[in-house]
C-alpha cells in the first residue's frame, strides 16, 4: 500500500500558511486513494511557488518552463495514453503565460488533470499581479491597481470545450481531495480551479475572505448542463465562489480518437516496417 | 542525351503546380533524372505561378539557365521568362489569348477553343498543355495517360475518361501541326526504378524510417508539407501528427512526448523556431531528445515567405539560452535528407539534446528524383540506435538502487528511463539539478552538471561527427569552393562547368555543420588555395561560424540573398 510518505520527496520551502501546503497534501492523498503510486503517474510542473511542489512530490515529473506544463502533458499523454497525466500550475503560469494552451488543450479534450494554485498573484517573483487579480488590486507590478478584469478560469474553461471543471478552497483540504480524484477519473480534459490564499503577498484574497464567499454546490446542481454551468461559473464575477464540479460531460478525449492508438499505447507499439506502402507514392 | 528544361507558368490557384509534379513523374517514369522548382507567390490565388523541371539523365539538382520548352497559360509566363529562351527553344501558347510578337518558335495550342468544345474548365487548360508537352518531347503519351488514370483513380471511369480527351487532344494538335519541331528529349528509355521527392518528402520519409512516432508542427511555409505528409500517413504507419495552438506548444508537446519515451520531432521556418527556442534550452538542460527540422526562407519576420534563403543557420547554432550543447545537420540533397534525418533521431536519442536538421525553400520544395534502390538499401542498412535507454536488463540490476537520471559520466550520457517504469521515478528538471534531478543552486553540482553535458559534445566529436564531403582533388585544384546545405548541387554543377572549360575545381561540402571538430576541418583549410564561401544569404553566416570554430576566414565569397537560389553560372561568373 503506497503512502504519504512514498509520495513526498524535499521537506517543502513554502510560507507558513501557505494555500500550497494543503493543496500538495490533497494532490498526495487523492493519488493514494487512487491506488497510485509514484512509478504509475507522470506529473508536470510548471514555474512558481506551485511549480516548486516537483522537489516535495515523488512521480514521474517534468518541471517545465513558466507557462509550459500544459503542452508537456499534453506530449505524455499522446506517448503513454495509459499513464495518468497531472499538470501541477499556477494562475500566472496557466491562465498567463500559458494561456493559449489551456484554451487549445480544452478545445482538444486532451485526458490530463490540470490542478491550478489560483492565489492571485505572482509569489515566486515576489507578488505582483496574476490574471486572476480583482480589477483595481494594488501590487508592485500594479501601484495604482490593475486595470485589467480578471480571467474567469471557470466560464474561460467550460465554453473552450473542457469536459471536467470543477474549483475547490485550498482551505478545504478534503473537498479539494475529492475534487482532484474526480478530475484525474474523468476521462478528458478536466481542470481544479484551487483557490489559495498568498498569506505572504494578497492582503486581499486571504482565507478569511474566502470562507465569507465560498459555498458548496448542493446535490441538487446539474452538473452535465452547459447552460447551468456557465450561469454559475459567472457569480465569480461578483465574488461569489461556489465549490464542486461546476461541469461534467463526457467525449470521447483525444487520444481515444486516434485508431491508431486503439490497440495499444504509442510507447508499447512495434516499430513499422511496411515501407513500400510510403514509397510507392513517390514513384 | 537528355538536359533540357521545361517551364509552365500560369496563374496562381489553377492547377501548376499538380500539373509540374505530373510531368516530373512522366520523366522519372521514362527513365530520366528530375530537378524542379516552383515560383509563387505567398498568395492562394491572383498572382504567377512557375513550375519548372530540369530533366537530364544524370542525378541533378540544379536549375539550368535556359529553358527549352516554356509553356505560357498566360502572357506573364512568356514576358517574365522570355529572357531564358534560345533560337531553338519552344513556346507553348494559345494566340486566341494573347500575340508573340518577338521572332521565336512557336507551338500554337487552341486551349480556349479546346475547353470550349470540349465543355473542360479552365484548369483542364493544365491537362492539354501536358499532352501537348509530352507530345512535343517524344513522350509516352500511355505513360500520361496512366498518370491521368491514377490521379483520378477515385472520382471514377466518367471523370478519367472525360480528362483523357483534353490529353489527347493536346497530343494531337503537336503531332499534326509541329511535327518539325518535336524533341525526342523524353523518349522512354529503360532505367533503374526512381522516386520524386522534396526535401520535406525527404525529411517525412526519414523520420518514418527512423520510427518517429510522434510530430508536432504549427503550419509555416515552406516546412508545411512535412506536416500535411505525416498527418496523411499517421494511421498508417502508428505514428501521432498533432497540429498544435502554435509553435511554443508544438515543440513542447514533443518534449512531453520524448520524455514519454517516444522518438519525437518538430518542424517549423525560422519564424516559428523563434517562437520554439525557450524549449531548445529546455531540450537542453532536461536532455530531452529531440529532432527539429527547420526549413529556411527569408526573414527578418515574416519576410519572404514562398522564396529561399539560407539566413538562419547562426540562429539555429546559437538557438537557446544559457550554455548546452546540440548538433546541427545541413543535407545537401535529398540523399543526404534521408540519411542524416534518420541520423538525427539516432544522435538525439544516443546524445539526449536537441538535433537540429536544416533545410531551406530550394531543398524542401523543389522535387529532387533519386534511386529507390538508395531507398531501399537505406531502409534495410538503418538501425535503429535509441543509445543509453534503460532495457529491462538494466532496470533489474538497478533495482534496489536509486534511479539517477543525471548520473555524471566519462562520456556525459546517463541512461534514461522510460516513465512508468515500475519501482522507480524521476524528474526532467528546467531547473539546474544534481543527480537525481532535483533542483539544486549549489556551486559543485552546477559545476559537474554543466561540464557533464559538455562531456557529451566532446562524446559526439570523438564518435559520430563526420568530416566535410570533398569533390574534386584539392591538391590539383587552384579553387576550392566552400559550402552547407542546399547549394550543393548548384556547386556541382559549377564544378562540372569548370571542367568542360579544363579548370579542376574541389567543393568542401558541410553537413555535419555543428559542432565542428577544429582540428580535423583545420587541416583541410591549411593549404594555398583560393577558397570561396557560397552561400545563399548577406551575411556569409557558416564563414562566421567557420572562423569562430576554427579560426578559418574565407576572405572569398558568393552571397545571394535575393530570395532566389544562387545558380552555377554565378559562381562561374564570379571567379
Amino acid at each position: 500500500m503506497t503512502t504519504i510518505q512514498d509520495f513526498s520527496g524535499y521537506n517543502p520551502t513554502w510560507c507558513p500558511g501557505c494555500g500550497d501546503w494543503g493543496i500538495g497534501v490533497a494532490i498526495k492523498q487523492a493519488l493514494i486513494q487512487l491506488g497510485l503510486n509514484p512509478s504509475s503517474v507522470a506529473a508536470v510542473f510548471g514555474i512558481g511557488c506551485s511549480g516548486n511542489m516537483n522537489d516535495f512530490l515523488n512521480a514521474y515529473a517534468i518541471h517545465s518552463l513558466h507557462g509550459r506544463a500544459i503542452p508537456n502533458a499534453v506530449g505524455i499523454k499522446i506517448a503513454n495514453h495509459k499513464l495518468p497525466v497531472i499538470a501541477i500550475v499556477g494562475d500566472g503560469d496557466c491562465y498567463g503565460e500559458g494561456g493559449n494552451h489551456l484554451v487549445h488543450a480544452c478545445r482538444g479534450n486532451h485526458d490530463i488533470t490540470v490542478i491550478v494554485h489560483d492565489n492571485g498573484v505572482y509569489g515566486l517573483t515576489t507578488g505582483q499581479s496574476a490574471p486572476t487579480a480583482q480589477k483595481g488590486f494594488k501590487s508592485k507590478s500594479t501601484p495604482s491597481g490593475i486595470l485589467e478584469t480578471p480571467i474567469n478560469p471557470l466560464a474561460l474553461t467550460i465554453t473552450s470545450g473542457a469536459t471536467f471543471v470543477a474549483q475547490s478552497f485550498a482551505g478545504d483540504a478534503l473537498h479539494t481531495i475529492s475534487m482532484i480524484k474526480a478530475g484525474i477519473e474523468h476521462k478528458g480534459f478536466s481542470v481544479v480551479n484551487i483557490l489559495q490564499p498568498c498569506v505572504t503577498f494578497n492582503k486581499v484574497n486571504t482565507y478569511q475572505y474566502y470562507l465569507q464567499r465560498v459555498y458548496k454546490l448542493g446535490d441538487d446542481y446539474k452538473k452535465d448542463d452547459f447552460k447551468t454551468a456557465v450561469q454559475k461559473s459567472l457569480e465569480i464575477n461578483e465574488e461569489k465562489f461556489p465549490l464542486g464540479i461546476i461541469y461534467q460531460t463526457e467525449k470521447p478525449s483525444f487520444t481515444e480518437q486516434l485508431p491508431q492508438l486503439k490497440d495499444s499505447a504509442l510507447v508499447d507499439k512495434k516499430r513499422f516496417e511496411d515501407f513500400n506502402k510510403l514509397i510507392e507514392l513517390f514513384i | 542525351m537528355t538536359d533540357f528544361t521545361w517551364l509552365i507558368g500560369g496563374e496562381a490557384g489553377f492547377g501548376i503546380m499538380t500539373t509540374g509534379l505530373v510531368f516530373s513523374k512522366i520523366a522519372t517514369r521514362s527513365g530520366y533524372h528530375i530537378f524542379d522548382y516552383v515560383e509563387y507567390p505567398s498568395l492562394i490565388r491572383g498572382g504567377h505561378n512557375a513550375y519548372e523541371v530540369h530533366v537530364s539523365d544524370n542525378i541533378v539538382s540544379h536549375l539550368s539557365p535556359t529553358i527549352e520548352v516554356l509553356v505560357c497559360l498566360n502572357k506573364e509566363t512568356y514576358e517574365r521568362h522570355k529572357s531564358r529562351l534560345t533560337s531553338s527553344s519552344l513556346v507553348v501558347f494559345d494566340q486566341d489569348e494573347f500575340e508573340i510578337k518577338e521572332e521565336i518558335k512557336k507551338v500554337i495550342v487552341p486551349f480556349k477553343k479546346i475547353l470550349s468544345e470540349l465543355k473542360g474548365q479552365p484548369v483542364m487548360k493544365n491537362t492539354i498543355a501536358l499532352g501537348a508537352s509530352i507530345g512535343l518531347l517524344g513522350g509516352d503519351i500511355d505513360e500520361l495517360i496512366k498518370m491521368i488514370s491514377e490521379q483520378f483513380a477515385k472520382k471514377g471511369d466518367e471523370v478519367i475518361n472525360f480528362n483523357k480527351q483534353f490529353v489527347q487532344a493536346g497530343f494531337d494538335v503537336v503531332k499534326k501541326n509541329y511535327p518539325d519541331l518535336i524533341f525526342n528529349y523524353l523518349v522512354k528509355k529503360p532505367g533503374e526504378a526512381k522516386l520524386v521527392l522534396t526535401g520535406n518528402d525527404a525529411f517525412a520519409l526519414g523520420s518514418v524510417i527512423a520510427d518517429a512516432r510522434v510530430y508536432v508542427a504549427y503550419p509555416m511555409t515552406p516546412s508545411s508539407t512535412v506536416l500535411t505528409d505525416l498527418a496523411a500517413w499517421q494511421e498508417k504507419v502508428g505514428m501521432v501528427v498533432r497540429h498544435a495552438e502554435d509553435e511554443i506548444s508544438v515543440i513542447n508537446t514533443a518534449i512531453g512526448s520524448s520524455f514519454a519515451g517516444v522518438r519525437s520531432a518538430v518542424g517549423t521556418s525560422g519564424g516559428g523556431f523563434a517562437l520554439m527556442v525557450e524549449s531548445i534550452s529546455f531540450s537542453g538542460v532536461t536532455e530531452i531528445p529531440l529532432v527539429v527540422f527547420i526549413a529556411q526562407r527569408p526573414g527578418p519576420a515574416t519576410g519572404m515567405p514562398t522564396w529561399t534563403e539560407q539566413g538562419d543557420l547562426l540562429f539555429s547554432v546559437f538557438s537557446g539560452h544559457g550554455e548546452f550543447p546540440k548538433i546541427v545537420l545541413t543535407p545537401g540533397d535529398n540523399e543526404e535528407m534521408i540519411e542524416l534525418t534518420a541520423k538525427a533521431y539516432n544522435l538525439a536519442d544516443v546524445y539526449q539534446m536537441p538535433v537540429i536538421v536544416m533545410s531551406d525553400m530550394y531543398l524542401s520544395e523543389g522535387h529532387q528524383s533519386i534511386s529507390k534502390q538508395f531507398v531501399d538499401e537505406f531502409i534495410a542498412n538503418y538501425k535503429v540506435n535509441r543509445g543509453k535507454l534503460f532495457g529491462q536488463d538494466q532496470i533489474s540490476n538497478i533495482k534496489d538502487q536509486k534511479y539517477l537520471r543525471y548520473k555524471i559520466s566519462e562520456d556525459g550520457i546517463s541512461p534514461r528511463l522510460i516513465p512508468g517504469t515500475p519501482g522507480h521515478f524521476y524528474q526532467a528538471n528546467s531547473y539546474e539539478h544534481i543527480e537525481d534531478g532535483h533542483t539544486t543552486e549549489d556551486a559543485q553540482p552546477r559545476i559537474d552538471q554543466v561540464d557533464k553535458r559538455a562531456r557529451k559534445w566532446a562524446t559526439y566529436l570523438k564518435n559520430d561527427f563526420t568530416l566535410p564531403k570533398i569533390y574534386g582533388d584539392i591538391e590539383k585544384s587552384e579553387t576550392v569552393f566552400v559550402s552547407w546545405g542546399s547549394t550543393k548541387g548548384i556547386v556541382l554543377q559549377a564544378q562540372k562547368l569548370l571542367k568542360d572549360k579544363g579548370v579542376e575545381s574541389a567543393y568542401i561540402h558541410f553537413t555535419h555543420i555543428f559542432p565542428l571538430d577544429k582540428e580535423k576541418v583545420v587541416s583541410m583549410f591549411n593549404q594555398n588555395k583560393k577558397y570561396v564561401l557560397v552561400e545563399n544569404n548577406s551575411w556569409g553566416q557558416f564563414g562566421k561560424l567557420l572562423r569562430m570554430e576554427t579560426g578559418i576566414e574565407i576572405k572569398e565569397k558568393i552571397l545571394r540573398y535575393d530570395g532566389r537560389p544562387i545558380t552555377p553560372e554565378e559562381i562561374i561568373k564570379h571567379l
